[in-house]
């Protein structure tokens, strides 16, 4: 659950004196789009993306009426020109909760990870989060997933797990998400077998309604967002 | 008419797969019957199981794996490599004749004695992977036959279609790397299924890349969303693949009362897939195809399905 587990370790750094062609250049050689920039002790100084750059580069640059000074002084634009300073870090000993509610606050696809010391340790992107919940969800395994409908009230998820235990199948994992109705849940255990046909029957015959996959959903609704953001 | 191989063997029911489970023995009586109450069993030519020399088994699985499967199954274990595979002491056997079946269906129709032919045996096959027992599969059983085509008559191009409403990951999988069997399935999708595989974004691999091709289709969707998903991604595929065999896992889980799946296919909508199958077998194969059973749990429906399945094979 840790950072330090998830992170990538090898770091692609860059000096702060780097041109930004030769920091583009490295980040398409290397298929990344985030560079910590690091000092001579390793210690984090800022950090420069992909768009950085394209930002740093007007559209006029790559056509001819462009003036060669103006070219000439664009190309010798080092990274500290248009890298951000002091960037956002996280520490190793965050979790992987810790990193994806920061990435969702901050808006930035990666965060450098820093010891104590400052220094870097290594870089945690939305890819690598990605890779731990896609995990999570079980999903390299075959199985099965079913959405079933409760109540929210202590004890639902046991009599679900103990119906499902009782027919000795394993679970991959057991996902509990928010429903329309307020005082319902939507519970999504993925089961590792193929054979789900019998438990679903037992499932509702405990009472429980089994959801028509068309109307599951993982997330908070969508509508929510998009009020909230729409300027009145 | 054509000149139908059917082939079925009281044998094939001895392989016990125990409580709650639906892979049932009953479900080949129940094909059977559909095939004999309708009076086909005459115009067809039938085929009896037998013992397959083992290097055909081998074109496709690891030594090791036929070896472990035979010792959990000698040894009285009830389950193989995951909880779906129960077994019984003669699973094995029945899993080896279910193969050695099959390939004499396809030794008849690849020499010219027959059209086409199609396999009612169990264990299914199209989720065993190489080195695994899953989804009640042990041997790849259409797999093998793909490899003992190419092998024995040395034929280039082999198509298999997977209409089964699991996607054959098996059967994927062994292919992936292979750009002379191209690989289609369609089946729900893998986000509501076993086995979670056969996405869209699934093309193959390596020199294989644009020979396996799956089309998953949603819960809920029915024969309109088939015939959509096989006109776009199916027959164009095979149009330029041209295949010189087409090979079937014919699942019949996709049907509206199997409760396998949230697919409602209706008894005409497996009629018109086969028909189509077949008809892209005698525009490109000269019509040789060989189907073999999957799944297919609904005991009511079952005897309608393979009846009319029988019957288009028939007649062409």
């Amino acid at each position: 659950m840790f950072v330090s587990r998830s992170m990538t370790r090898k770091v692609i750094t860059v000096d702060q004196e780097a041109y930004i062609f030769e920091a583009q250049e490295l980040m398409t050689r290397k298929n990344i789009r985030h560079l910590p920039v690091v000092d001579k002790a390793n210690r984090l100084i800022g950090i420069v993306t992909d768009r950085d750059i394209r930002s740093a580069l007007p559209y006029r640059f790559f056509k001819e009426s462009f003036s060669e000074t103006k070219k000439e002084k664009l190309s010798n634009l080092s990274v500290k020109d248009i890298m951000s300073k002091n960037p956002i870090s996280i520490s190793p000993t965050y979790t992987i909760q810790d990193a994806l509610l920061v990435i969702q606050d901050s808006r930035v696809g990666a965060l450098p990870v820093v010891d104590d010391d400052g220094k870097l340790t290594g870089i945690i992107s939305v890819r690598d989060l990605l890779r731990a919940f896609t995990n999570v969800l079980g999903i390299g395994e075959p199985g099965t997933l079913l959405c079933i409908l409760v109540e929210e009230k202590v004890g639902q998820l046991k009599k679900i797990v103990d119906a499902i235990t009782k027919e000795n199948i394993s679970f991959g994992s057991v996902l509990v998400a928010r429903y329309w109705d307020e005082n319902k849940r939507a519970v999504f255990p993925y089961l590792l077998t193929q054979n789900v046909a019998h438990v679903k029957k037992k499932l509702e015959k405990l009472g429980f309604t089994l959801l028509d996959p068309m109307q599951w959903y993982l997330d908070q609704l969508p509508k929510h967002e998009v009020t909230a953001e729409t300027p009145k | 008419m054509n000149k139908t191989g059917f082939l079925y063997d009281e044998r094939y029911k001895l392989h016990e797969t125990g409580h709650f489970h639906p892979e049932v023995p009953d479900r080949l009586p129940s094909v059977y019957n559909g095939i004999k109450k309708a009076g086909l069993l005459s115009k067809l030519v039938q085929i009896k199981a037998c013992m397959p020399e083992m290097k055909w088994i081998e074109t496709v699985h690891d030594k090791n794996y036929i070896q472990r499967f035979e010792a959990a199954c000698s040894s009285g274990k009830t389950i193989f490599d995951s909880p779906d595979n129960q077994m019984c002491s003669v699973t094995y056997d029945t899993a080896l004749l279910a193969v050695g079946g099959i390939l004499a269906a396809v030794r008849q129709v690849m020499d010219g004695e027959l059209n086409n032919a199609f396999c009612a045996v169990r264990p299914p096959g199209h989720h065993a992977e190489i080195n695994r027992a899953m989804g009640f599969c042990y041997f790849n059983n259409i797999a093998i036959a793909a490899r003992y085509i190419q092998k024995q008559w040395g034929i280039e191009r082999v198509g298999i279609v997977d209409f089964d409403v699991h996607h054959g990951n098996g059967t994927q999988h062994i292919f992936e790397d292979d750009p002379t069997v191209f690989y289609y399935s369609i089946h729900q999708h893998p986000s509501f299924a076993y086995p979670g595989t056969g996405r869209e974004f699934e093309y193959g691999k390596n020199l294989g890349y644009g020979y396996t091709k799956n089309s998953p289709v949603l819960p809920g969707q029915g024969d309109t969303e088939y015939k959509r998903l096989m006109q776009r991604d199916l027959f164009p595929a095979f149009a330029e693949f041209k295949p010189e065999v087409i090979l079937v896992s014919a699942g019949f889980d996709a049907h509206v009362d199997d409760d396998m799946s949230d697919i409602k296919l209706s008894t005409e909508g497996f009629s018109w897939i086969v028909q189509k199958i077949v008809e892209m077998a005698n525009t490109c194969a000269h019509g040789r195809l060989i189907s073999v059973l999957e799944g297919g749990y609904s005991l009511r429906r079952l005897p309608e399905l393979a009846r009319n399945h029988v019957e288009i094979l028939l007649n062409g």
